[in-house]
């Protein structure tokens, strides 16, 4: 049983948990601002490929890995432009469209890459560097898991609290909540809830974009697989649905299930990697129906408070 | 005014339109990535009528899109959408395939129809938990459904890798193969497609039948369009919504069993490779009425199988198919906004004119 | 002059087939409450929707503080001192107080962030000055109604408003909170020189707090007066109006048996309010009981809960001398009952259905529709369709067109087509020719007049006073949940129920109006 538990809190572990956590963790900050505006985005899946592939693409073209950031990230703008247009400005229905669009990634990406690089796919393109911090290394058990990612693992902790800020502390944060909960009192005021939607929108695409393009040119070292997303979207899509959109929460989020992962595979020997992976996805549905009845019970209580003065307590008990 | 003559006409134009412009805008990537369009379209239709094989294969195909594109179409009619059927499916194929396995040696008249029955009651039943949710709890349906489908996914891995595993090593998460005796019959020697088509064709036009011709049909068509109309009417709606996405999961889950029994003789994961959503999108082609859902499924399998004949003899990756299926889809979702906005413009126009045209009538009387 | 706030100057609206403001001619003085009175529909949130910029006005012109509007839009009427508190609030759920007061005109800090403390500091300073307290860093959806339209009017206060639009703000609010409002806005007209326009049909709160009154029948303005020199009586008459549209229609027999038999009920709306409180009410057979009431005092809930489509908290429900509490919409039809309802598109028919399919809706089981008792005849369906939508002289593209592409008045004609040919004893009808034109609403009036003559039992609610009168053979006001008086038809003047409905008068002086 020890050895149990010093497998699941070893280094390994933890450092698995980062590795797993941090495109999801991109991805879900980005599909935090869609649902923020009130977007339901499932096709997530389709833009962390497209920034996968892209990424790759442009590094394979350009030779440079921050060539391939640059043009994963412009293409995460393109497919946020696109996504929005259907979306907010053609109104057509987001949930179709999310599908289709991860269809379409799947399609455009295999397709581009079988075409341009032929079926064993590519690797070993310029990658994203490795940050070591010979400091950070002297630490014994953190130091060891913090040290030695890619770079984005820790961009994404700047970025967490980049988005946290511009979410809860600055004014667009505010209309951009407003956007998603009542759009028509944000007219009122004067904002357009539909420009927050197409902002909203193009963030994700971006930041679902540098998921993607960390996934392939930075996890992995150059690499593009065919559908190398593999359902992270839907997984960033359950973060944001537990952590309610918030995207320290979604950080949080996609920790556990990198967490999960982890020990999956530390574990295998002991539970199925199959068994344990499934968790946070049984956690989300029971988050959802404990939120909703929540939520309920929340506007019962409120309507027994603002029942008139002069019911009988026995009605109101009711 | 519109009638639902002009609304059918008016479909068929656009879906003609969009899949006209989508096999456009299919060309134009295949000439950028250096291949010709028109040999590239050719050797697909070839790939899918050259001969009986490549039938027999796309026919199967149609079936499977065809009866989970009709699982979503069912749900969707009574206004719940069951994105769950990837979920039911892979239930439905491990139950019915363990049936097999456990009743080994028994007659076939005893096995299938006790597959059948497993994988519909796992299925139905798979389904009836974000029905549940949604009903009596208002918890949204597209989001639990999609958790399940991973959860499924995982038990039946876990299943196939574990408890229920293959005893061959080389297969690393499957379950046994079932004994030859309960194979559905092969119809086109070399080919996926098997008597499951059969099966297939009637569900399809039970649930066809039912939806379109029956007063039970006419009643799930008032409560997906206004629920509240329906209940206002007397009808039973919560049940009605229950029942509908019971049948949806059942009906998925028994397409599981068609491929196990038909094409694999096994369960594995690559059982359904997302097949449930390629017929979700079939269905939403098809804005959700059965009988263009049937026949898009054909359209849709004559591409799939027809793009892979085209890999292997022009060289053209096949996944130009889903470029093109998906292209169609953003059309045919885009085109009310569309055309929403032109009618919207020429309206803002016309008040704009009335009210010129008011503003002189109304100076010239002062 | 600097003492107008608000003028308009011959200022029509029409929207398509509805003429809402037909050229209105009004002066609006700096520091004054006026009152805008007149029933539903007569025009007068259309009439404010312009001035705060929601609608551009069709004909003529509009002065804030004598300046000319050229550009209709709620940001151009924000900064011209406009403030509106609508009937439905405009507050986000989830934002604090602050937040929601805030939004789109935050405080900043370093350029892109929102400064909180100086937000807080700005609206409890507001608060102060203006007396309205509120706990600023509350969550709204955690407040009551009253205190969310102290939100609402500090928001409004925020922007800078010194002219404020309540667009019927006491029919949320309980007595208490209404004495509160009226307070603060006495306040602050007398303390800082604010104008009050006060939208509604609430003759009592006229007389309570404003300096002048409007009052506004069918799109047009009737008359301005100064409060101290007109009566809620004169009032009433001038908002219900004389003229007499219809011809007189033929009623014969005497009722029969009670048929609909409502005793203590007691039913909740939608926010969880009381709306009908233990009122007990009978129909009989062979009579029109029409419900005179003001929008928003219970009747709908009323009808909806006889009707099984709202939960009855307590209190009993019997038609046709069978139980009905608390049964479902299709048990009380079969029970013998028929219902109009009053959103005709949320709930009276299937928008997306063809005619054919809401007209048969509800007999779609019967036999003579169905072989082997289950699959559908179109031809036996498209028959009887045809045959209604040519009894009720339905006009429209066909019964195979869809019901949602139909005029309101024969998308009227196919709900009540429908409904009728139930051939029930018992008719509960709300609002039965809202937004139909003359012709359709003579034709569903001679129908209803037929069911009556036939023995049918027959509750009506109408918004349309004309309608109640001309339909009801008895007719009840209610107010606020409660039945302030019963009247026979021939006995009584509009002006009168005018009054009652007002809540000018209540139960016990009623007793002597009955005949």
């Amino acid at each position: 049983m020890s050895e149990i538990l010093r497998s699941i809190f070893s280094v390994g572990t933890f450092n698995q948990m980062l590795r797993s956590a941090t495109p999801v963790a991109l991805a879900a900050i980005g599909g935090s601002m869609t649902e923020h505006a009130g977007i339901m985005n499932i096709g997530m899946d389709g833009m962390i490929l497209m920034g996968a592939f892209f990424g790759v693409l442009g590094s394979y073209l350009f030779s440079s890995a921050a060539a391939g950031l640059a043009l994963a990230v412009l293409m995460g703008i393109l497919v946020g432009l696109f996504f929005a247009l259907l979306v907010v400005k053609l109104r057509s229905d987001e949930f179709i469209i999310g599908c289709a669009l991860n269809t379409f990634a799947l399609g455009l990406t295999t397709y581009l890459s079988r075409s341009i690089f032929g079926a064993a796919g590519t690797k070993g393109n310029p990658f994203l560097p490795t940050v070591s911090l010979p400091l950070l290394e002297k630490i014994p058990f953190v130091g060891q898991i913090l040290n030695g990612h890619s770079l984005f693992v820790y961009l994404t902790w700047l970025l967490v609290l980049l988005m946290w800020l511009f979410v809860y502390k600055t004014p667009y944060g505010f209309w951009l909540r407003a956007a998603g909960e009542k759009p028509q009192t944000l007219r009122t005021a004067g904002v357009s809830p539909e420009k927050m939607k197409w902002l909203a929108s193009i963030l994700c695409g971006i930041f679902c974009a540098l998921a993607g393009a960390h996934l392939s040119l930075g996890q992995l070292n150059g690499t593009f697989a065919e559908n190398m997303s593999n359902s992270r979207g839907f997984i960033a899509f359950a973060c944001v649905i537990f952590a309610a959109a918030n995207p320290a929460k979604a950080y949080l989020a996609a920790l556990m299930f990198g967490f999960f992962d982890a020990i999956g595979l530390r574990l295998q020997d002991y539970i199925s990697s199959d068994l344990s992976g499934m968790i946070p996805y049984l956690i989300t549905v029971i988050m959802m129906v404990y939120v909703v009845v929540r939520g309920q019970r929340r506007k019962q209580r409120a309507r027994q408070n603002t029942a008139p003065a002069d019911a009988p307590p026995a009605a109101a008990g009711r | 005014m519109q009638s639902r003559k002009q609304e059918r006409l008016g479909y068929l134009l656009s879906l003609i339109l969009s899949v006209i412009l989508a096999f456009a805008i299919g060309a134009v990537i295949l000439a950028v990535s250096g291949h010709n369009p028109a040999q590239a379209y050719l050797a697909m239709l070839s790939g899918a009528f050259s001969s009986l094989r490549h039938v027999g294969d796309f026919l199967e195909y149609a079936m499977v899109l065809c009866v989970c594109g009709l699982a979503c179409v069912l749900a969707a009619r009574v206004g719940i959408f069951n994105v769950g059927g990837e979920g039911q499916l892979l239930l439905g194929a491990i139950a019915a395939c363990q049936v097999g396995v456990w009743l080994d040696g028994q007659s076939a008249w005893l096995v299938l129809p006790l597959a059948v029955l497993a994988a519909v009651t796992v299925g139905g039943l798979y389904a009836l938990i974000p029905g549940v949710l949604k009903v009596k709890l208002k918890v949204d349906e597209v989001i639990t459904t999609i958790m399940l489908n991973t959860i499924a996914a995982y038990l039946c891995q876990f299943l196939a890798k574990g408890p229920w595993k293959n005893a061959n090593k080389n297969i690393v998460a499957g379950t046994e193969q079932l004994n030859a005796r309960y194979w559905f019959g092969g119809l086109v020697s070399g080919s996926n497609l098997t008597t499951a088509i059969l099966a297939a064709a009637a569900i399809a036009f039970l649930v066809w039948y039912v939806m379109q011709k029956t007063s039970k049909g006419f009643e799930m068509r008032l409560t997906g369009q206004n629920p509240r109309f329906a209940r206002f009417l007397g009808l039973k709606t919560d049940r009605m919504v229950l029942l509908c996405m019971v049948l949806s999961g059942a009906m998925s889950g028994l397409v599981g069993m068609f491929r196990v029994y038909g094409a694999e003789h096994l369960f594995k994961s690559s059982i359904s490779n997302d097949y449930y959503f390629e017929g979700l999108m079939v269905a939403m082609i098809a804005r959700y009425d059965p009988l263009t859902t049937i026949l898009l499924s054909v359209f849709f399998a004559i591409l799939k199988i027809g793009a892979q004949g085209m890999e292997l003899s022009a060289g053209v990756p096949n996944q130009i198919y889903l470029i093109i299926q998906t292209v169609i889809i953003f059309f045919m979702a885009a085109e009310r906004g569309i055309f929403a906005a032109i009618r919207e413009r020429a309206a803002r126009k016309k008040a704009q004119w009335a009210a010129q045209a008011r503003q002189e009538g109304g100076a010239a009387h002062v | 002059m600097q003492n107008r706030a608000v003028t308009f100057e011959h200022v029509s609206m029409e929207f398509p087939g509805v003429l809402a403001n037909d050229d209105i001619s009004l002066e609006i003085k700096k520091g004054e409450v006026f009152a805008l009175v007149g029933e539903n529909g007569a025009g007068k949130s259309t009439l404010m929707n312009i001035l705060y910029g929601i609608h551009t006005p069709t004909a003529g012109r509009v002065l804030i503080k004598d300046r000319q509007v050229t550009h209709f839009h709620p940001k151009n009427a924000i900064a011209q001192g406009v403030g509106m508190v609508h009937q439905h609030f405009m507050l986000v759920p989830s934002f604090t107080v602050v937040q929601n007061i805030v939004l789109s005109r935050e405080p900043r800090k370093l350029g892109v962030f929102c400064d909180e403390k100086k937000a807080l500091d700005t609206v409890e300073r507001l608060m102060e000055d203006y007396g309205l307290a509120v706990d600023p860093t509350a969550v709204v959806e955690q407040l009551s109604v009253g205190l969310q339209q102290r939100v609402e009017i500090l928001k409004t206060l925020y922007r800078g408003a010194d002219i404020l639009i309540l667009d019927e703000p006491t029919a949320v609010l309980t007595p208490q909170e209404t004495d509160e409002l009226f307070a603060v806005i006495r306040r602050i007209v007398r303390e800082k020189n604010m104008t009050v326009i006060l939208i509604t049909h609430k003759l009592y709160e006229v007389m309570a707090i404003s300096d002048r009154v409007g009052v506004m029948r069918r799109g047009k303005l009737i008359g301005v007066k100064n409060t101290c020199e007109v009566d809620e009586k004169q009032l009433a008459s001038m908002m219900v109006g004389r003229q007499l549209l219809f011809d007189q229609l033929e009623k014969s027999g005497t009722p029969g048996e009670a048929r609909i038999e409502v005793k203590d009920l007691v039913v909740q709306d939608n926010r969880g309010l009381r709306a009908v409180d233990h009122l007990s009410v009978t129909v009989r057979s062979g009579e029109v009981l029409g419900i005179a009431a003001i929008e928003g005092n219970g009747q709908n809930e009323l009808l909806e809960a006889i009707t099984g489509m709202r939960p009855v908290q307590s209190g009993s429900v019997s038609v046709c001398g069978q139980d009905a509490t608390g049964k479902t919409p299709g048990q009380i039809r079969a029970m013998g009952l028929a219902h109009i309802p009053e959103d005709r598109l949320a709930t009276g028919l299937s928008g997306e259905a063809t005619a054919a399919d809401n007209l048969l809706a509800g007999k779609h089981r019967q036999r003579r529709f169905n072989r082997f008792g289950f699959q559908q005849r179109p031809a036996a369906i498209a028959q009887y369709a045809q045959q209604l939508y040519d009894r009720f002289d339905i006009r429209g593209a066909g019964i195979d067109a869809k019901a949602g592409s139909m005029s309101g008045g024969n998308m009227q004609k196919v709900v009540v087509a429908r409904e009728f040919s139930f051939d029930t004893p018992v008719l509960v009808i709300a609002q039965p020719t809202r937004g139909v034109d003359v012709g359709a609403s003579v034709f569903i009036h001679e129908r209803i007049m037929e069911k009556r003559n036939q023995g049918c039992a027959v509750l009506l609610s109408s918004a349309d006073l004309d309608e109640v009168c001309r339909l009801s053979d008895r007719i009840i006001t209610m107010y606020e949940g409660k039945i302030t008086g019963e009247f026979s038809a021939d006995a009584v003047t509009k002006e009168e129920l005018g009054y009652y409905m007002t809540g000018c008068r209540t139960g016990k002086e009623a007793v002597h109006a009955k005949p």
